[in-house]
């Protein structure tokens, strides 16, 4: 097979153009006549119930047209668990909980407004901790969790926090523990973070006087945030349309449902007035979404080479005061929770815990990076123990094809090479030169896996037709969300035609009422699904091609192809432009035939095999895994603790490189996310009003350009995914997965202490090196 | 994040200025704006009136006055001050601290003024004008009067500032001029931070006592210079290093917040000492 | 007065409006003007997503008001360029794809050129900290740095490099 022509090439990205000009509109851009703006009356307690709420005075400030409370919009919604009203109700449950809202002529008297609110609250116990949200004691976030609709997959237990438990049973592991050699246990933690996309949250909503909702939002999942909304409201799905502008960053956090409900509400309110609701940045660290934290403890039993022969996880997940969309990441982790590694005999057990703690949700890597800080710090720490190179004992042990995960998942030859990622990255970073040892200099490595977790009939599909100039109008409802997903899906149209890729416009802003349906842009699935059916719709379009060509040249369909704009019969030397057959072909004599060609394309993961409710096991339940590998090294300044990761080596089984300049940009950028949680990121909530403490960019702090390392090495590997676009699968996820772990072993390398407890802190790592010192 | 209605005017004299502020009292003087529209938003402060400074032509200039002493006025930025090359030639630990600022874009508009009246006791320009000797200029409802940096700051966010007092000037004597060292800086990141611990060590170059200078930031309620570890590291010179740390950690009141513990500042500060004075040998020749 | 007539160039052209004192320069920029490249990340000063040149110096906009601005000229990503024309900075972001989803895209940018133009020959370290208040969720800085690195080679007249091969 000949290269690709558009595939594997670093084209110009297709929305560039639009984004260093300052021409591309994100939603807070877009103007509407007459917009009112929105504000949010939040509860200032972190559990509380809600005896009241009066809005008479806030009614009579000048300039407010509508005001929402709870009781007027008693709807339940939540992707997977319908934990959640569109404003609390009865009970407040964390500290910016939203109780009602506002929407005004002018941002200052929606404010006053919202002032001017009264809400009688009776405030309960609340708790903070997730270990002792599991505690006999504990005050139960969902009183009424039992009677909440969920999805069959997701186990809620009515009556306690819990509001998922994914239990993972595969061989015996008690006997096979019995058996080891050694035995090790360890207990990690990884707190909240928050995504910090630089576009905050905004949705503008109205619903006008027919009845008919319009919605523009800065979201990842315009179909799902149309299905919930219809759901929410009991509305038809056809007469609620969501559009999606331009996006600036989503990372999970605008995946699902999110501030819409509200927008909507108050557009229902206000009469045909457009609402728009617009988050600040303070108010998306306790008003949106965050990351879930997570307390993790491992068990690890080797037999004497070295393999795992027993491994135990346990999680206990903070998935604050609501857990629509967190109870998946429960699951995912639980069913992932052997990482990169062939465990033959596991305990598995992944709790979600209600607290009254900010939102958790969808975050990159959902989950993955929170366990495997653990286990890839679990696995270093056993190689340690037993004087193994830390990058041999990941390849003993590590998945491969022949190798089973913890579900019982047999790997085929498709499934990645893990292996040669450790190999690659350890050589990268010279992990076993023969060195003299720098005092304070260490490197480490770490592993990485992720597959999508998806319902099993989450779909793509793509709407593929032609203008009279031979222009091919792609319609994706994937979102572009800084991934490169637009440009992409122009280098598959393009190679699927072979056309120039010029002549290919994508559509990317969806609107729901005239776009194809798309489940949602996460889970690293768009190149993957929307890619397969740009491919299959591109097949359509050829058939269509074809069949009015082998009548206008009177050859057999079979014999015709496309090249360059043009359908081409090989044998005669005989051809037609596009233009001639895109809206139907006219003989000379007027007769016409065919018609616009244009063709709709479709994919849905097939053979996915739901998991064993009890043991999840399942002999396919993921559509594809992507493996990957990171290596740093660091210098540490052991009197005052700061370290400094010097360079990064990563390496990642993709499949194929669909665009090598984009796909650094994934992996730069993610190596810098997974920095950031690493080294400086933690949601820090004041213990006892439940305050989230450091809500503002001063105290929550991200990379800079300054904190960038000196150097980020790069390789792929390529083995085709079997049903991936020319070999893709997904990429947007994993690049930050495997990094805080890759720096905590580093560390340990460089000056012999580990960091258990996410980020490590220049005062974390000096505070352990004292202890160290002491003989602790 | 709202700002609330307030009036605005540009004064175009020091007195205009202070009269303004006397007909309404609680109006604010508007620099370079930076932490007052942040703490504005936050609903921290609410004046009435901004009154804008940046139009004052006296106020607007770093000039050398005859006896050699360098003025740098009230609305200057900070990207000037340290830009500037007699800041640079003869206050070097000056334009490194007016630096440490922010980033580059907020250092535009942000003045060195304005940073050691919003008196945060993280306030990097502080730390350089304590060792310098520097003396602000104010102007107020009661008249003029000079105010030595040592006797500036009072507490967190609070100033010896009377009420209506505007500082026009700070002024760097010409005494100070080519005093070298250091100033240390730990913080969550590398890029744009509040200072965890901030510590400045320098020396002149004469033999005379008096010639080191060791000044704190965001480890007491203020900056803060510590005279005996200057005295200590006046009497032995770099071998009295880390008696010097161990004076600093001692003077030092910090506290445990978002940046950090009390007990990592308090040992960080004897680091710090440490190495800066250690490093002056190096520095000075 | 909590109300004022401004006038100054934005772009180069020139605009007078009357503006209340609490509206920013940013909200002039974007709600006023409709040049809504700049954008509002965080509110105060911390993200650079705001940044817009006043008088030549990269500003962040969502801390000055527009009475401040009165006077003064502006300079937003709407002014340096276009398609037909683009700013050898935008080119070369292009070129490097040091653009993802191109929120803070306007306002790198414009911090860049504040940097070209007082240091038309800066070392890596220099872009770094002439971009520290310039946030970035997306890119991790690298191709950022690049794109400034190649920009300031083509604005010094030198010969345009193909971005340097970073996989494989």
């Amino acid at each position: 097979m000949s290269a690709p022509r558009w595939v594997g090439k670093d084209v110009p990205r297709v929305d560039g153009l639009e984004k260093v000009t300052g021409s591309a509109r994100y939603t807070a851009d877009l103007k509407f006549p007459r917009m009112l703006h929105a504000h949010v009356v939040r509860s200032p307690h972190a559990h509380a119930r809600v005896l009241g709420v009066r809005t008479e005075k806030a009614e009579r400030v000048p300039g407010v047209r509508a005001v929402a409370t709870g009781r007027e919009f008693p709807f339940h919604t939540g992707i997977y668990l319908k934990d959640q009203t569109i404003f609390a109700i009865d009970r407040a449950r964390h500290v910016g909980d939203s109780i009602a809202a506002v929407a005004a002529e002018t941002p200052e008297a929606a404010r006053e407004a919202a002032a001017l609110v009264e809400v009688d609250y009776e405030p309960l116990p609340a708790n903070f901790d997730a270990v002792a949200g599991i505690g006999p004691d504990a005050p139960l976030v969902h009183p009424d969790l039992g009677a909440y609709e969920c999805v069959p997959w997701i186990r809620p237990r009515g009556g306690t926090n819990i509001c998922n438990h994914l239990k993972v049973r595969k061989g015996d592991y008690r006997r096979a523990l019995a058996k080891c050699a050694c035995v090790f246990e360890n207990t990690f933690a990884v707190p909240q973070v928050q995504h910090v996309a630089l576009e905050t949250h905004v949705a503008v909503a109205r619903a006008d006087l027919s009845g008919r909702i319009e919605v523009h939002t800065s979201a990842q999942s315009p179909f799902t945030v149309r299905h919930l909304l219809a759901a929410c409201f009991s509305m038809p799905h056809g007469d609620i349309s969501v559009r999606v502008p331009a996006v600036g960053g989503g990372f999970g956090g605008k995946a699902g449902i999110g501030i819409e409900p509200i927008a909507v509400a108050l557009a229902m309110k206000a009469r045909g007035r457009w609402v728009r609701l617009l988050i600040d940045r303070p108010e998306e660290f306790y008003g949106t979404v965050v990351r879930q934290g997570l307390t993790a403890t491992l068990t690890t039993g080797i037999d004497r080479s070295g393999k795992v022969q027993a491994q135990k996880m346990h999680y206990l997940w903070d998935c604050g005061a609501y857990g629509g969309y967190g109870v998946n990441i429960v699951r995912a982790a639980g069913y992932t929770c052997g990482g990169a590694y062939e465990f033959p005999n596991v305990e598995g057990d992944s709790i979600g815990v209600y607290t009254n703690r900010p939102v958790g949700s969808a975050y990159r890597g959902f989950g993955m990076q929170e366990i495997h800080w653990a286990l890839e710090q679990q696995m270093d720490i056993v190689a340690r123990e037993i004087g193994m190179d830390p990058a041999d004992f990941r390849l003993l042990n590590c998945l491969g094809p022949g190798k089973s995960t913890v579900t019982g998942e047999v790997l085929g030859e498709e499934a990645g090479r893990v292996d040669e990622c450790i190999r690659r990255v350890a050589e990268m970073i010279g992990m076993r030169e023969n060195r003299p040892r720098s005092p304070n200099r260490g490197k480490g490595i770490a592993c990485a896996v992720k597959a999508p977790a998806m319902p099993n009939d989450a779909a793509s599909s793509v709407l593929l037709k032609y203008a009279e100039d031979g222009t091919l109008e792609v319609l994706i409802s994937g979102i572009d969300i800084g991934q490169g997903l637009k440009t992409v899906a122009a280098q598959f149209a393009a190679e699927a035609m072979n056309m120039p890729i010029e002549k290919v416009r994508v559509r990317g802003n969806p609107d729901t009422d005239s776009f194809p349906y798309d489940w949602q842009t996460v889970a690293s699935r768009q190149s993957w699904a929307t890619g397969n059916a740009i491919f299959r719709a591109a097949e359509k379009i050829r058939d269509q091609l074809f069949a009015t060509a082998a009548e206008t040249l009177g050859v057999p369909a079979s014999e015709l192809a496309v090249e360059e704009e043009n359908v081409v019969h090989a044998k005669s030397g005989r051809s037609i432009p596009i233009t001639k057959l895109a809206m139907g072909y006219q003989f000379p004599d007027g007769h016409t035939i065919g018609g616009p060609v244009a063709a709709a394309g479709s994919f849905i993961p097939e053979g996915l095999i739901h998991l064993d409710p009890e043991t999840s096991q399942s002999p396919k339940p993921v559509a594809k895994w992507t493996f990957g590998a990171q290596a740093v090294d660091v210098t540490v300044d052991p009197e005052t603790g700061e370290y400094t990761v010097d360079r990064v080596a990563a390496c990642y089984d993709v499949g194929r490189v669909i665009h090598p300049a984009m796909i650094a940009g994934q992996l730069y950028g993610g190596v810098v996310q997974g920095l950031g949680t690493g080294m400086m990121e933690e949601l820090v909530v004041d213990p006892a009003s439940g305050r989230v403490a450091n809500a503002s960019l001063v105290d929550y702090k991200i990379p800079t350009t300054e904190d960038l390392p000196r150097e980020i090495r790069l390789d792929f590997v390529e083995t085709p995914q079997a049903d991936g676009p020319l070999g893709a699968r997904g990429i947007g996820e994993h690049t930050m997965i495997p990094t805080p772990a890759a720096v905590a072993n580093a560390l340990f390398d460089a000056c012999g202490i580990r960091i258990l407890d996410l980020p490590i802190t220049a005062e974390k790592v000096r505070a352990a090196l004292k202890r160290k010192e002491k003989g602790g | 994040m709202l700002l609330s209605r307030f009036e605005y005017a540009a004064a175009r004299t020091v007195e205009e200025a202070v009269s303004r502020w006397g007909e309404s009292p609680g109006a604010a003087y508007l620099a370079g704006g930076t932490d007052l529209l942040t703490q504005m938003r936050i609903g921290k402060r609410a004046p009435r009136l901004l009154i804008d400074i940046k139009r004052i032509d006296d106020l607007s200039a770093i000039r050398e006055r005859t006896n050699g002493d360098l003025s740098i006025g009230a609305a200057v930025p900070l990207a000037a001050i340290a830009e500037h090359p007699i800041v640079r030639e003869r206050y070097p630990l000056l334009a490194e601290c007016c630096t440490r600022v922010g980033a580059r874009p907020l250092r535009s508009r942000a003045t060195m003024i304005g940073n050691i009246c919003n008196a945060s006791p993280a306030a990097d320009t502080a730390v350089a004008l304590l060792a310098l000797d520097a003396e602000a200029a104010a102007c107020g409802p009661s008249g003029s009067r000079a105010i030595r940096i040592a006797d500036f700051f009072t507490g967190p966010g609070e100033t010896s500032l009377l009420p209506g007092e505007l500082v026009t000037e700070v002024v760097l004597p010409l005494a100070a001029s080519g005093w070298r060292g250091a100033y240390f800086r730990l913080s969550r990141r590398r890029g744009m931070d509040l200072a965890t611990v901030g510590v400045l060590v320098a020396r002149s170059n004469g033999e005379d006592p008096g010639r080191h200078r060791v000044a704190l930031a965001s480890v007491a309620p203020t900056p803060l210079r510590v005279p005996e570890a200057e005295a200590c590291l006046d009497r032995n010179g770099a071998a009295a290093a880390p008696r010097a740390a161990e004076i600093a950690r001692e003077a030092c009141r910090p506290i445990t917040d978002l940046r950090g513990t009390a007990a990592y500042r308090r040992e960080m500060v004897g680091v710090l000492v440490r190495r800066g004075a250690a490093a002056l040998d190096r520095r000075t020749k | 007065m909590t109300e004022h007539t401004i006038t100054l160039r934005v772009n180069g052209l020139e605009e007078s409006r009357t503006v209340p004192s609490n509206q920013t320069l940013l909200s002039f920029l974007r709600d006023t003007l409709d040049l809504t490249g700049a954008k509002e990340g965080c509110g105060e000063g911390e993200c650079g997503s705001c940044i817009v040149l006043v008088d030549d110096k990269p500003v962040n906009s969502c801390l000055m008001l527009a009475v401040e601005a009165d006077g003064c000229s502006v300079t937003t990503i709407e002014g340096i360029g276009d398609a037909s024309r683009l700013h050898p900075l935008q080119s070369a972001f292009l070129a490097h794809t040091a653009v993802q989803c191109g929120f803070c895209t306007p306002g790198m940018i414009l911090a860049g050129l504040a940097l070209l133009r007082e240091n038309p020959s800066p070392t890596e370290a220099e872009i770094r900290s002439a971009l520290s208040g310039n946030l970035c969720r997306c890119t991790g800085y690298r191709q950022i740095i690049d794109a400034v690195l190649a920009a300031a080679a083509a604005m010094r007249g030198e010969a345009a490099r193909a971005p340097e091969e970073k996989t494989g």
